[in-house]
């Protein structure tokens, strides 16, 4: 099933806001998902990740603001076309595998052989053949885990939605959801993902948003973040030990002996600076490199990306 | 849509061993109450008896040897009084008799008591009658029964016991399912808050579609119990021939079926309103309490009414919704309700039934996606004007 509308035009939040309360859970946000676009959504812990990815499911009725799917209000066709993968995981423990797949294709409109035959292919892709009909209470938290993307996945949606999909993996599940997250991008899928491991962000899309407060705080792709950071790394190594060494100006970040890393301001003198490492003792590696995204988080957020929320909110 | 999610609970639920078990009870005691009823309307004849006679009780035989309608006594004569006792020990005769007292193993048993009683003064007032030379004619005279006449105001009640089996299943078994399978749909919903299920579901699924298709889908399993339940009565109606059974016992069959589906939409969607304010499994019995204690007040009245139906706890509670479901069947087993009282019974039902299919949704829909502690009265209250969902 294909909507009309322009298939370019993929998800888009204009202006969404929504309290609880005396809690602002999002304010003013916007944001955007084109098709094939992958992005990253970033935000510490209560800054509206999940409130946000609600409303889109049509689950939290937003105060203000619209969500629109290819030019037209999400409707409830449209959520039939969205896979939703909710942070705090849940399936229906006494069912079996490939029933529990197959059901929840069928309440996304599948007619029951179709979502049955969909299970399939997900259960084989996914590795969890020998377990298909076994009770999901009998199997292990990464095949749960499996079992949880499986349900996000079989009606084949145009649009992910998924809410820290990297939490709780084991490495080789991990590695699975990377591979299919891209797979599904690459095959005109929209997908919208928060995560806290940066690296895993960093590595798997070239784009993010990052909010915090329920406020929109930077949008793009991640290499114009790190280009217009104000800070560069510098790091230096030497060829042997050096005892200690205070550079003239940045901050050191790390230091082991043999090599430094400096945090300096974007204007910062860099040629003074290597001179400065140099004058510390024969130098054979100098490099000036943009930072890492977690750096740019805390840069524009203040906080770590794993760091605990100050307030408690109703809905992080 | 509705349809799918409700066929899940029916294969889900009906797979598991509580429905199976619970279904074959209610099949095993629906067909146990039927064999009574049999049983108990075949037992017309006289009681077999054995009376020893010992000493002097033997002057009495004739007199004791004639038997009624309750009892037909058999005469064993017993020459001595501890031989009797051993008889009696032994089971071998009911009581012993030595022409002044009578003897029991345990117990009197007051139908034989009173026969033997009876048969003695008897007997002494033919004795006596001699006494006084008055002839068998004479004597006949004497005792000759008085017609006493009786006329009854309710024109008649024979069928008492038939009206009493369908007010008890029309109102014990509304009574029950309601509250069993009102218990299970709370259960269902909790299951689903607290294993967080229900997300992934309301990222598809309206929660009014959802709480739908949980409604229809246990409505449909406790149908087929309640219709086990009345097949046992019209099964139990059919084999009591020999009474006639009012029109309004037939009438209540039907009604009992129609009253219990509304009653299971007021019921059920009420369940699942308190179900979905919990979070916890453990939270459910307390979060219940106010559902279930307006339809236990209505069990109640039944319960304390069976012998005194027309009285005013019964005719109010069958007008109000939330006893109705059990008194309306129970009331129009018992008595002859008139037709509108029925039609306005039903209609005050159905439209409380919409009412709290609204009220109920609205808790629910409020409530189902909020963790944490439990959701207050007050602030499920507050939130009519902000909707979750």
């Amino acid at each position: 099933m294909t909507l009309p509308g322009d298939p370019t035009d993929g998800l888009r939040i204009v202006d969404l806001a929504k309290r609880y309360g005396t809690v602002v859970a999002v304010d003013g946000l916007d944001l955007s998902v084109p098709a094939g676009g992958l992005i990253g959504f970033l935000g510490p812990n209560g800054a509206g990740k999940t409130t946000t990815m609600r409303a889109i499911l049509g689950m939290v009725r937003p105060d203000r603001g619209s969500i629109t799917w290819r030019g037209r209000p999400v409707d409830d066709d449209a959520r039939r076309l969205t896979g939703y993968m909710p942070q705090e995981r849940g399936l229906y423990a006494r069912m079996k595998v490939r029933e529990q797949i197959a059901y929840f294709g069928q309440l996304a409109g599948l007619r029951r052989s179709d979502a049955q035959a969909r299970a399939d292919v997900w259960i084989e892709r996914l590795g969890i053949a020998d377990r298909a009909d076994s009770l999901v209470q009998e199997l292990s938290g990464g095949n749960q885990q499996r079992v949880q993307l499986a349900v996000s996945l079989v009606h084949d949606p145009e649009l992910l939605v998924l809410d820290e999909p990297f939490a709780g993996l084991d490495p080789v599940a991990a590695e699975t959801m990377r591979e299919i997250i891209a797979e599904r991008a690459a095959a005109g899928v929209s997908v919208l993902f928060s995560s806290h491991q940066l690296d895993v962000v960093e590595d798997l899309c070239d784009e993010v948003v990052i909010i915090a407060d329920g406020r929109l705080v930077a949008s793009g792709l991640i290499t114009d973040l790190r280009s217009a950071s104000a800070t560069r790394w510098l790091r230096v190594r030497w060829t042997q030990p050096v005892e200690r060494w205070t550079p003239v100006v940045g901050h050191v970040e790390s230091f082991d002996g043999r090599t430094a890393l400096v945090r300096l301001g974007r204007d910062a003198d860099v040629a003074a600076s290597i001179a400065d490492a140099l004058s510390a003792g024969p130098v054979s590696e100098v490099a000036l490199e943009p930072p890492r995204l977690d750096a740019i988080f805390t840069e524009l957020v203040g906080s770590h990306p794993s760091a605990r929320p100050e307030t408690t909110g109703v809905a992080s | 849509m509705i349809w799918i999610i409700a066929k899940r609970e029916i294969v889900t639920r009906s797979r598991s061993k509580a429905f199976l078990g619970l279904t074959a009870v209610l099949f095993v005691g629906v067909i146990a109450v039927a064999l009574v009823q049999l049983f108990v309307n075949a037992d017309d004849e006289p009681r077999e008896v054995t009376i020893g006679l010992v000493g002097s009780g033997a002057d009495v035989s004739g007199a004791l040897e004639l038997g009624n309608d309750d009892l037909d006594p058999t005469l064993e004569m017993v020459e001595s009084v501890e031989r009797g006792e051993t008889l009696l020990d032994d089971g071998a005769i009911d009581v012993l008799f030595d022409g002044e007292v009578l003897t029991w193993k345990g117990l009197p048993d007051f139908t034989l008591d009173s026969y033997v009683r009876d048969s003695v003064q008897q007997a002494a007032f033919a004795d006596r009658a001699q006494g006084f030379e008055l002839s068998d004619a004479d004597l006949a005279a004497l005792f000759a029964p008085v017609e006493v006449g009786e006329v009854r105001l309710d024109g008649g009640d024979d069928e008492f016991g038939v009206r009493i089996a369908a007010a008890g299943v029309a109102g014990f078994a509304t009574f029950m399912l309601l509250q069993i399978w009102g218990s299970f749909l709370m259960m269902g919903v909790i299951e689903e808050k607290s294993s967080k299920v229900v997300e992934i579901l309301l990222s598809q699924v309206r929660p009014s579609t959802l709480l739908a298709g949980k409604v229809v889908g246990l409505g449909v399993l406790a149908l087929v119990q309640m219709l086990i339940f009345v097949a046992g009565l019209v099964v139990g109606l059919l084999l009591v021939q020999d009474i006639a059974i009012p029109g309004s016992v037939w009438g209540s069959v039907p009604l009992s079926v129609l009253t219990f589906l509304l009653g299971f939409g007021f019921y059920a969607t009420a369940y699942a309103a308190v179900g979905s304010m919990v979070s916890r499994q453990e939270d459910a019995t307390s979060a219940q309490l106010p559902v279930m204690f307006p339809l236990l007040v209505g069990y109640f009245i039944a319960a304390a009414s069976f012998n005194a139906p027309d009285n005013i706890a019964v005719t109010i509670g069958s007008f109000v919704p939330f006893t109705s479901p059990v008194l309306l069947p129970f009331r129009a087993a018992m008595l002859d309700v008139p037709v509108w009282q029925l039609a306005v019974s039903l209609l005050i039902l159905a439209a409380s039934t919409v009412l709290m299919l609204r009220f109920a949704g609205w808790i629910y829909r409020f409530s189902i996606l909020r963790t944490g502690s439990r959701v207050t009265w007050l602030e499920a209250w507050r939130s009519r004007r902000d909707p979750v969902l």
